[in-house]
């Protein structure tokens, strides 16, 4: 009896540390969402609480020019993300499906291009964008993310492709089923979640590109994250919108990525896990 | 005919990919060897054979780069390992709110560099503004200058924070992957807790622990985004890796050359790691048959 009840014991205490942690790891994030709330006079000294509630902060960071970075963002990341799908399918597709004498090799080169630091290519980029004008414009940036984040479609997405039985597809193809209706009748609605969720992420991804985006645009083409490194310095001390500027850019990806984590851990472990 | 109809399938992402990838990396070698200033357009262009490199390794900043680079990335590797592993393990149980805490865990690893930049840098760490310069008013102590004396300290928490979520969800997935019965006739059988760990959990999660770390070991060596936002790779050169300096050089210099010899340098440290890494993948290609 006695074992029991200090086995309880312990697990509760356990439970309860866990809880602590879990608090103490999403402190910073809490305590942005909170001072975005809050007067701008009242952010310092720092409090747990708001005393004042405000929605003043997200009323004036609106109507600032903080719409053109949005939409600069929204366009580049979708338009980007809607390529990567319509180049990556077809090509995951012949991976998995086609008469590849070494569809491995072709995957895994697909992956290892993911292991190429970005710094590696941004003189060339650099130089050919300038020489091509598309220095500080959108079309820029999405040819990039294009090119660098069709791989990681290509390698999610294969692994969801997996888990569909071939015995449908040759079921299919002896009924007369042509390649075409076969993909958009059968695969597509097989590994819908998992292609969702693998543009989800590749969306999250391209959101948050810093790299390329500070070193390739200037002022036209400028994405949020760029907008917010810029923010820093030209604000000052205005904490209160710099958080709740904060709080509106990391909104949209925090809620792709918990939707799609699942299919994260899938698809990079190469199908090995699921998750 | 078919062949060719299937092979168009492919064409367009081996294309934009290779274009990319593969040939813009060939220009950043090709142009490691041209002294090129571009707002120096009196000076033309020209070819420099290994000068770019000689002057790069004979200036001491670069075995600073290069080390900050390899201890940057190793010790917020090992913390994150640490604490990902702490973390499964704790969330790997029965408890209510338990996806809550997950979810809690997740969310910086989905935030953009700039924001946790800035979060750190001004509300958390700030020494006079934030909350770690409030309790040290409070306790009446000197505040600690997180980004200028302790800068390198700094960058490495907020790599870890960033990234023990992904450790979290790979390791997480692989511990629920463990067969309760095999833990459960262990227990049967007498063995405590730490030897369920260390005799099966660990060997069990040998693989996505290879993974993990083969991945977070690659995004961790492109940290850009959180450097640029708080450190500006300083103060002096104490917190510039290889991708920080080749932004530095290419936007403050406008040295073509040198820029692309440091991108260069760059690649071919990470290539050592991928051959390590190339070992694991061969593997697994038994292990999967595509």
């Amino acid at each position: 009896m006695i074992r029991i009840t200090n086995k309880k014991v312990g697990n509760s205490m356990i439970t309860f540390l866990t809880y602590i942690l879990c608090l103490v790891w999403v402190f910073p994030v809490y305590y942005m969402v909170i001072t975005s709330f809050k007067v701008e006079e009242s952010v310092i000294p720092p409090s747990l609480v708001i005393h004042e509630f405000t929605l003043n902060n997200y009323a004036i960071i609106f109507d600032k020019s903080i719409f053109s970075h949005i939409t600069n963002s929204v366009l580049i990341t979708v338009i980007s993300v809607l390529l990567c799908l319509a180049i990556g399918l077809p090509a995951a597709y012949r991976i998995v499906f086609g008469k590849m004498k070494n569809p491995a090799n072709l995957y895994f080169w697909f992956i290892s291009t993911q292991l190429l630091p970005p710094c590696a290519v941004l003189v060339p980029a650099f130089l050919i964008m300038r020489w091509m004008n598309l220095l500080d414009t959108r079309t820029g940036l999405i040819l990039l993310y294009v090119g660098i984040h069709t791989p990681l479609i290509i390698w999610m997405v294969t692994s969801f492709f997996k888990d569909i039985p071939i015995e449908i597809l040759e079921a299919a193809d002896i009924d007369g089923c042509s390649k075409w209706n076969a993909f958009f009748k059968i695969i597509f609605p097989l590994s819908k979640m998992g292609i969702i969720s693998s543009a989800l992420l590749t969306f999250v991804f391209i959101w948050n590109e810093f790299f390329f985006a500070v070193n390739l645009t200037a002022i036209k083409a400028n994405t949020l994250p760029v907008y917010m490194a810029s923010f820093m310095t030209q604000e000052g001390l205005f904490w209160a919108k710099l958080s709740a500027i904060s709080t509106v850019t990391i909104l949209i990806p925090v809620v792709f990525g918990i939707i799609s984590q699942k299919a994260l851990v899938e698809g990079l472990t190469m199908g090995a896990v699921k998750g | 005919m078919k062949q060719k109809v299937d092979s168009l399938l492919t064409l367009p992402a081996v294309i934009i990919v290779a274009v990319v990838t593969q040939i813009l990396f060939l220009a950043t070698i090709f142009l490691s060897f041209v002294k090129w200033i571009v707002i120096r357009p009196d000076l033309g262009k020209s070819f420099a054979g290994i000068k770019n490199y000689v002057w790069i390794f004979t200036a001491p900043e670069t075995y600073r780069i290069i080390g900050n680079t390899i201890s940057i990335t190793a010790l917020s590797l090992i913390l994150c390992l640490i604490l990902g592993f702490c973390f499964s393990l704790l969330l790997n149980r029965r408890f209510p709110l338990r996806k809550l805490c997950n979810i809690c865990i997740l969310i910086p690893f989905f935030m953009m560099d700039a924001v946790i930049g800035i979060i750190w840098k001004t509300l958390l760490l700030h020494p006079s503004f934030g909350i770690a310069g409030y309790i040290s008013q409070m306790s009446n102590s000197v505040p600690i200058d997180f980004f200028g004396q302790h800068a390198f300290i700094s960058i490495i928490i907020m790599i870890v924070w960033q990234w023990t979520p992904f450790f979290v969800l790979i390791i997480l997935a692989g511990l629920q992957g463990i067969d309760h019965e095999i833990v459960e006739s262990a227990m049967i059988d007498g063995a405590g807790s730490i030897r369920i760990l260390f005799q099966i959990k660990i060997p069990a999660l040998r693989y996505h622990i290879q993974v993990v770390t083969m991945l977070g070991l690659i995004f961790i060596l492109k940290v850009f985004g959180l450097i640029y936002v708080t450190t500006r790779g300083g103060p002096g050169f104490a917190t510039t890796n290889l991708p920080y300096q080749v932004f530095k050089i290419s936007n403050y210099k406008w040295d073509i050359g040198q820029a692309a010899s440091y991108a260069t340098i760059m690649v071919a440290m990470t290539l050592i790691i991928i051959m390590f890494m190339f070992n694991f993948i061969q593997k697994q290609i038994k292990r999967l048959e595509i």
